[in-house]
């Protein structure tokens, strides 16, 4: 059972940060070895999460939310009412998503997602997040001055168009709704859906190109 | 607490380095970690306590291990100190007694797995919110040791409620091991009001906030 004991973990996480390799593929290598002989977990297992996220959970889940928004009034007002309940029709709810919200970018409110306690993110949405989400650069920066953070991702925006940012310190995730393209009339959803970005739906890109559709 | 993991507003990082599309698993390892910390862990923890562990790692380490390193120091943690394995064996990736095989789990009872994960926090409480939409409130000081999830850079500040969100598990108690449903609030607060006179005035900033965080303004 766990203990709650913050000073015993204290003194282990110290413990561990001087004795441990150095190297994270050689600890992960040795701890996977340790749990697989002790029988608490068998590295097929192992494979099948891995599998998970990089085969059938990622993005494109979320880009299929976000075309759909586009085509179907009727969802979109289900989507921005309670999130949770409008990707449980597509079958996306799960971690981390138990209380998702939806926000929408207009022609003058931009939206930013950023955890910076942690790195709070919706897995069974989004997948496994980017490496700069998690980074403590983007997650000192991104409340403080998004407008530099955002230009950093090549996104410009004019002073007049608003930017709120959403620190994700409860249980509450976030989905960013980037605005339709122009140029997409009659377009369909599988087609729109291949537009949305993964960072679009994080906040850190706006303008969706439709070249490469 | 104040510890190096609250770093909204921090300064010195440089650019954020920006990719555009990445694999799940970038490094192979990385895919291993996260594997072996959804599948074996301590049953009787909470997400607050294990958030907590990360929170108390030494600030230099806090800074440097990648991020599924972190979960794995929780997870390593949360094994000792169950009793369930031993820093020598960590240490030495020696088992101090071999094991039955584990049952392999299929990918597609992995993917019920990440399904069922659809937590609710909600959590129903008799007491009424102490807030209504739109008051103005201000967040205190709030220092504890232990876990919050306040952050430092929006303590002592002025903003208004924009959404509440009925009961929900506060994490102060979560990480004690105790599970205490607590109004919770999405607070918007103007960036001119966390940052001063460089902030955009059109920009702001929300945070969702339990209702001890909270006074009326």
């Amino acid at each position: 059972m766990a203990t709650f004991d913050r000073e015993d973990a204290a003194k282990l996480a110290r413990h561990l940060h001087s004795h441990l390799p150095s190297d994270p593929a050689l600890r992960t290598k040795t701890l996977e070895s340790l749990l697989v002989e002790r029988g608490f977990v068998a590295p097929e297992t192992i494979d099948a999460w891995v599998e998970a996220y990089s085969e059938h959970i990622g993005p494109k889940r979320g880009a299929q939310v976000v075309a759909r928004s586009w085509v179907d009034p009727a969802f979109r007002a289900r989507l921005m009412d309670d999130a949770t309940a409008a990707i449980a029709e597509f079958g996306f709810d799960g971690d981390a998503t138990g209380h998702l919200k939806a926000v929408e970018n207009t022609d003058t409110q931009h939206h930013l997602i950023v955890c910076t306690l942690c790195s709070c993110y919706p897995f069974s949405l989004l997948g496994m997040s980017p490496a700069w989400y998690k980074s403590a650069a983007y997650r000192a920066r991104a409340v403080r001055e998004p407008r530099q953070v955002l230009s950093e991702f090549g996104v410009d925006l004019p002073e007049t168009v608003g930017v709120r940012v959403w620190d994700s310190t409860a249980e509450l995730r976030y989905l960013v709704v980037p605005q339709r393209p122009a140029n997409t009339d009659g377009w369909d959803e599988a087609r729109l859906a291949a537009l949305v970005t993964r960072n679009a739906m994080i906040g850190t890109a706006r303008h969706l190109k439709t070249e490469a559709a | 607490m104040d510890s190096i993991h609250d770093l909204g507003g921090k300064q010195g990082f440089g650019p954020v380095t920006v990719t555009e599309d990445e694999p799940a698993f970038p490094e192979a390892w990385e895919g291993r970690a996260y594997g072996l910390v959804q599948s074996v862990g301590d049953p009787g923890s909470t997400i607050d306590w294990f958030r907590h562990i990360v929170e108390l790692m030494p600030p230099a380490a806090y800074l440097t291990e990648p991020y599924f390193q972190k979960w794995q120091y929780v997870q390593i943690i949360e094994l000792i100190q169950a009793g369930k394995l031993s820093m020598d064996e960590v240490l030495s990736g020696q088992a101090s007694k071999p094991g039955d095989p584990a049952s392999k789990r299929s990918l597609e009872k992995v993917l019920a797995i990440i399904h069922d994960k659809n937590h609710s926090f909600e959590r129903k409480i008799d007491a009424g919110p102490a807030f209504v939409l739109n008051q103005w409130v201000r967040t205190k000081r709030h220092m504890t040791e232990g876990h919050t999830r306040l952050p430092a850079y929006a303590r002592d500040s002025l903003g208004d409620v924009i959404a509440h969100h009925g009961s929900h598990a506060l994490p102060d108690a979560g990480a004690r091991g105790e599970d205490v449903g607590e109004h919770l609030y999405t607070v918007r607060f103007t960036a001119a009001e966390l940052w001063g006179d460089e902030a955009n005035p059109n920009d702001d900033v929300t945070l969702d906030l339990w209702e001890s965080y909270l006074v009326p303004a």
